[in-house]
């Protein structure tokens, strides 16, 4: 890619988390029976009429907001006109005359430092309805028909595939912060469309554009990046740039390539036009103003605040924020008083790898960060080692009972000077041949003494505690 | 019985001299009747169930419904192959309403296939017959509502209007046609023609008919967000005798003779007697001025008209694929299915309009077609404002005359001197005005209307004038050939 | 000499998920011709390209958006009754192929 550069644009579709669909009452939640969140409008019965949802509304505001984006005094919507079993309608209600917002930016994170991702627009619209493919035939279920999808554009700005990857995550982080959708791939809530081209260098003019459309995981966003500019460099390379098309494909996952699916010219015409049923809806001033009052914290916003105020590493911090969850349980701990360091390491080492290795969420984690908090002190006070410590972090999540049951008079230290000062002195009295030895120089001897202290307090007396105790009596 | 109005049969309900069984039972044998001479029905509801007398002024009341209405475990087919074995499970809302009310449904009515159309030939089930003479048309799209009501089978029916499709039947007809404000009557579960022009309406033999039924049907509609809250407008109670002051006015380049140089002797008949209502009119204190307009413009109505409603059409009828309802076709592959479901449901005439609706939304020619369409729509319906700040209504004969022959011997060709006088019912759905038709006399012996538009959310003056008026003329209440005319 | 054609006419109808016959193309082209003079008139009018195109039917129609609230699912016969093609809870069709047409 060294005479060459790339230039890349996302569209990316991301399910939004709401009790109703976007223009029906119908359920929007997952529902593994078919056709069991369904509303006759979903159906497209004869008669049924959109009704548009306030909550999808508000979200897709508040993404245009923290895009950066221009929102229009009016909200109003387009129909996507086109023929597929899995659209009952026959036409999908979108906004194309005037996205919810325009002209945005955003800035990510990149191994290169900051980079500023244009968004050319981002607009409310519906799902279709799903179809599973048997061997005889397909069937069709509506539950996911109507569900809210916000559609982002990005200007074709990027430069890589790690750049579209980091906007990517950056932008999923984004939709968990703000609790519009839980942005989970796995679930198909996430789905993007991606065009490539390449140019040489110095060039001005753009190369042929190429769209790969429904790349469903942000693993073959990166992937089929890297294939589309390979396959272009090679053509180009070999003095056959002319066969790159301006055509769309698909990824095909089990080869790792694209496919051609239709060329330009064969491009649907959707017959765009403004849906009538939908009334013209004022975007009040003070409503714009509540949501835009209403922005969390975001991960990146954060994430310098963890690292500048909280003097965590910046390793660390792009740890916690990965997940909202995370961060807000990092948050609790500082809160109650945990220090941030402190907290940050139980949680990047200890709590992350339980979760990752019994699979469960931080959610549903037992030790809340003021359950936690009973261990960090009794470290603090030195009541526990941190060998101990660790211990009791896994009895008390085996056993799930909170670590104060653990940290009792029984396993405590022995911090009291003069019951260790008797245990030592008896000791001392019963070695007589191996303090004379010590004192003719076999040092090494010393830490014999204390591994007899710790012997016979089963490990309970204070280490430092034995050691300023021993070099007195010596 | 049936050829009383709703007032005079809740009387006779009230105090018991006749009851809804009776009453349902009667409409139920006219319908067959009508059925037999005019075809107006695609559905008899043969087990229509009576209902309890209440306070409603329609309890009990036996009434009609346009086919293109979904009505719960009725077959609601729009008069269309494409539906013609669809039975919902569940009502429009206009139809629950009614029922909250009490009235009885009994018989779905036959209309142009989908209102597409305005000459009640076009349904599946065959032409609907004129019961003033069944050698003519009702003209559509209600033609089998118009034909009912005219005939005496109940005082109302329901009916649905897009371009003039309840106005201009009742007409023809010799009864009351009133589409009220867009959004009055919610469209949840009215089979879209084109969404932006359809509107829910009701056929009487009175105007008060015409305000009992819509207050029981009307309201904000959750299910509809083009619906407003219209709890504060009665229409019924509104009806009074004080119509002092208003003022209406009409087109001087639709109205006046010399603009119609090949005027036929029944046009000339048909304007004749709309300047002499017009003179009865302001003898009951009404001021009636003429106004003029672009010609050039006004004579668009039509073809901006096609444009709009065929775009939104096509749109708007992609649902009916066959998969999910309708009789599905055969076919190896599922768009292949679609296909032929289509081919075989939809008529010759629809097609070719979904053809030009599509023409007119693609990408290349939106701009000169479906957008200019769309702003011919804005500068009439600006006009229209304009003239409503002074004026209360608009006052203008409906079409060219009385209803044509079915077999076309008077051709319906709109000559470019008609075009404004055949198309300017359109306005009302343009601006989503009230709009309301009532018989204003004879012409060959056979009944012609007069039309009354108003601004936006004026429904209750808009009849008030057309009640005042009706009340000043001989044909209030009048039943299909049943009336010595003058 | 017509810009419209049979071709075209039948490429309309094929978007549109129909056949028509020859007599049918027949008359949608003599249709066109007609709406082509139309609609000359209308581009020729004044003032028309500065005009805003009229596309809801109530001006200054002020209302509230519906709260994010359910309504319970139909039963899955009435859902299903008007069907001709089910397989348990689904509707059946054949086996389509190419899953990517948007």
């Amino acid at each position: 890619m060294s005479k060459y550069k790339a230039v890349i644009g996302l569209e990316m579709h991301c399910e939004l988390k709401s009790n109703s669909k976007v223009f029906s009452e119908g359920k929007n939640t997952y529902n593994e029976i078919p056709n069991s969140n369904v509303n006759p409008v979903d159906m497209a019965f004869p008669g049924t009429l959109p009704v548009l949802n306030k909550k999808s509304v508000y979200q897709a505001i508040l993404m245009a907001l923290v895009l950066n984006c221009k929102v229009p005094s009016y909200l109003y919507f387009d129909r996507k006109n086109y023929y597929y079993p899995d659209l009952p309608k026959g036409f999908q209600i979108t906004q194309m005359h005037a996205p919810i917002g325009t002209n945005g930016y955003l800035i990510i994170d990149t191994d290169k430092g900051e980079k500023k991702v244009l968004i050319h627009d981002i607009h409310l619209e519906e799902d279709t309805a799903s179809l599973d493919h048997y061997s005889d035939a397909s069937l069709i279920n509506y539950n996911r028909a109507g569900v809210p999808l916000l559609e982002l554009v990005t200007e074709p700005c990027l430069a890589s595939a790690e750049e579209a990857v980091a906007f990517l995550e950056e932008m999923r982080r984004i939709y968990q912060y703000c609790d519009v959708s839980e942005a989970d791939t796995k679930k198909g809530q996430i789905r993007c469309d991606v065009n490539v081209s390449i140019m040489d260098q110095d060039a001005q003019e753009l190369g042929t554009k190429v769209e790969v459309k429904n790349v469903n995981t942000i693993a073959n966003v990166f992937e089929t990046i890297n294939y589309e500019i390979k396959r272009q460099t090679e053509l180009k390379e070999a003095g056959r740039y002319d066969e790159v098309k301006q055509e769309t494909r698909r990824f095909d996952e089990e080869t790792g390539t694209t496919i051609k699916m239709r060329d330009k010219q064969d491009a649907i015409d959707y017959k765009y036009f403004v849906e009538p049923n939908i009334p013209k809806y004022k975007i009040a001033e003070e409503w714009l103003s509540t949501i835009q009052n209403s922005i969390p914290n975001l991960p990146r916003d954060r994430k310098k605040e963890y690292i500048n105020e909280y003097g965590l590493s910046e390793y660390d911090a792009n740890i916690i924020i990965k997940d909202k969850d995370y961060a807000n349980y990092f948050e609790e701990c500082v809160k109650i008083g945990i220090v941030p360091k402190t907290a940050a390491n139980w949680l990047t080492v200890s709590i992350i790898g339980y979760l990752n290795k019994e699979d469960c969420q931080i959610k549903d984690f037992y030790l809340t960060p003021v359950l936690l908090s009973q261990i960090i002190t009794a470290i603090n006070d030195s009541t526990i080692s941190t060998k101990q410590a660790k211990e009791i972090f896994n009895k008390s999540l085996t056993e799930l009972k909170e670590p104060n049951t653990y940290i009792n008079k029984d396993n405590a230290q022995i911090n009291d000077k003069k019951e260790l000062e008797e245990i030592i002195i008896t000791i001392l009295n019963n070695n007589p041949s191996q303090i004379e030895a010590y004192k003719n120089g076999r040092s090494n001897l010393f830490d014999y003494f204390v591994g007899q202290v710790m012997k016979e307090t089963k490990g309970k007396a204070n280490p430092n505690l034995t050691k300023e105790i021993l070099k007195e009596k010596l | 019985m049936l050829n009383k109005n709703i007032l005079e049969l809740h009387n006779l309900l009230i105090n018991k001299e006749t009851t809804s069984k009776s009453l349902i039972e009667e409409s139920l044998k006219k319908s067959h009747e009508l059925q037999a001479k005019c075809n107006a029905f695609v559905t008899i509801i043969d087990d229509a169930k009576e209902s309890d007398i209440t306070k409603d002024l329609i309890s009990g009341i036996p009434y009609g419904i346009k086919d293109n209405y979904s009505t719960k475990g009725i077959l609601s087919t729009a008069s269309s192959n494409t539906l013609k074995d669809y039975v919902p499970f569940f009502d429009a809302t206009a139809i629950a309403n009614l029922k909250k009310h009490g009235a009885v449904a009994v018989n779905k009515t036959v209309l142009d296939e989908f209102g597409m159309g305005g000459t009640g030939t076009t349904g599946h089930t065959g032409s609907v017959l004129n019961p003033w003479d069944t050698k003519r048309m009702t003209a559509g799209s209600s033609a089998g509502s118009a034909a009912a009501v005219a005939y005496g089978v109940y005082p109302f029916a329901l009916g649905s209007d897009t371009g003039d499709s309840i106005r201009k039947p009742a007409a023809y007809c010799g009864i009351v046609g009133y589409k009220p404000t867009y959004g009055m009557i919610s469209r949840y579960g009215l089979f879209p023609f084109a969404s932006s022009l359809d509107h829910c309406g009701v056929l009487t033999r009175c105007v008060e008919d015409a305000a009992i039924a819509t207050d029981a049907m009307k309201g904000i509609d959750p299910k509809d967000m083009t619906t407003w809250d219209s709890s504060d407008i009665n229409l019924y109670n509104s009806l009074n005798k004080n119509v002092q002051g208003k003022k209406l006015f009409y087109l001087k380049e639709v109205v006046d003779l010399e603009n119609y140089p090949h005027a036929t002797e029944e046009l000339k008949q048909h304007l004749e007697n709309f300047h002499q209502t017009i003179e009865k009119l302001k003898k009951i204190g009404i001021e009636v001025k003429s106004e003029t307009i672009d010609k050039r413009l006004f004579q668009t109505i039509g073809s901006a008209y096609t444009c709009i409603s065929c775009a939104e059409a096509t749109s708007n009828m992609s649902n009916l694929n066959g998969i999910i309802f309708g009789p599905a076709a055969d076919g190896e592959t599922v768009i292949e299915k679609m296909t032929n479901y289509r081919t075989e449901g939809f008529s010759p005439l629809i097609k070719r309009r979904f053809v030009i609706g599509s023409y007119v939304l693609k990408k290349e020619n939106q701009e000169r077609y479906y957008l200019n369409a769309a702003r011919v729509r804005r500068q009439i319906v600006d006009i229209m404002k304009k003239f409503f700040e002074t004026y209360d209504g608009l006052i203008l004969p409906v079409s060219a005359g009385p209803a044509p022959f079915l077999d076309g011997s008077r051709k319906e060709t709109i000559t470019d001197d008609i075009r404004i006088l055949e198309n300017h019912l359109i306005i009302g759905n343009f601006g989503g005005f009230p709009s309301i038709t009532i018989p204003n006399g004879f012409i060959d012996n056979l009944p012609v209307g007069i039309n009354i538009t108003g601004n936006c959310y004026k429904d209750a003056d808009i009849l008030n004038i057309a009640y005042n008026l009706e009340s000043i003329l001989p044909y209030k209440n009048q039943i299909a050939g049943g009336v010595d005319h003058e | 000499m017509s810009k419209f054609t049979k071709e075209l006419v039948e490429s309309y109808a094929n978007d549109l998920l129909f056949h028509l016959t020859d007599e049918e193309n027949e008359l949608v082209l003599k249709e066109f011709d007609e709406i082509e003079k139309n609609m000359e008139e209308i581009a020729s009018l004044p003032n028309i390209t500065d005009t805003l195109a009229m596309t809801h039917t109530l001006d200054d129609f002020s209302f509230t958006l519906r709260e994010d609230e359910i309504e319970e699912t139909p039963d899955i016969e009435d859902l299903l009754k008007n069907c001709k093609s089910i397989e348990d809870r689904e509707i059946s069709v054949p086996k389509v192929v190419n899953n990517n047409v948007e």
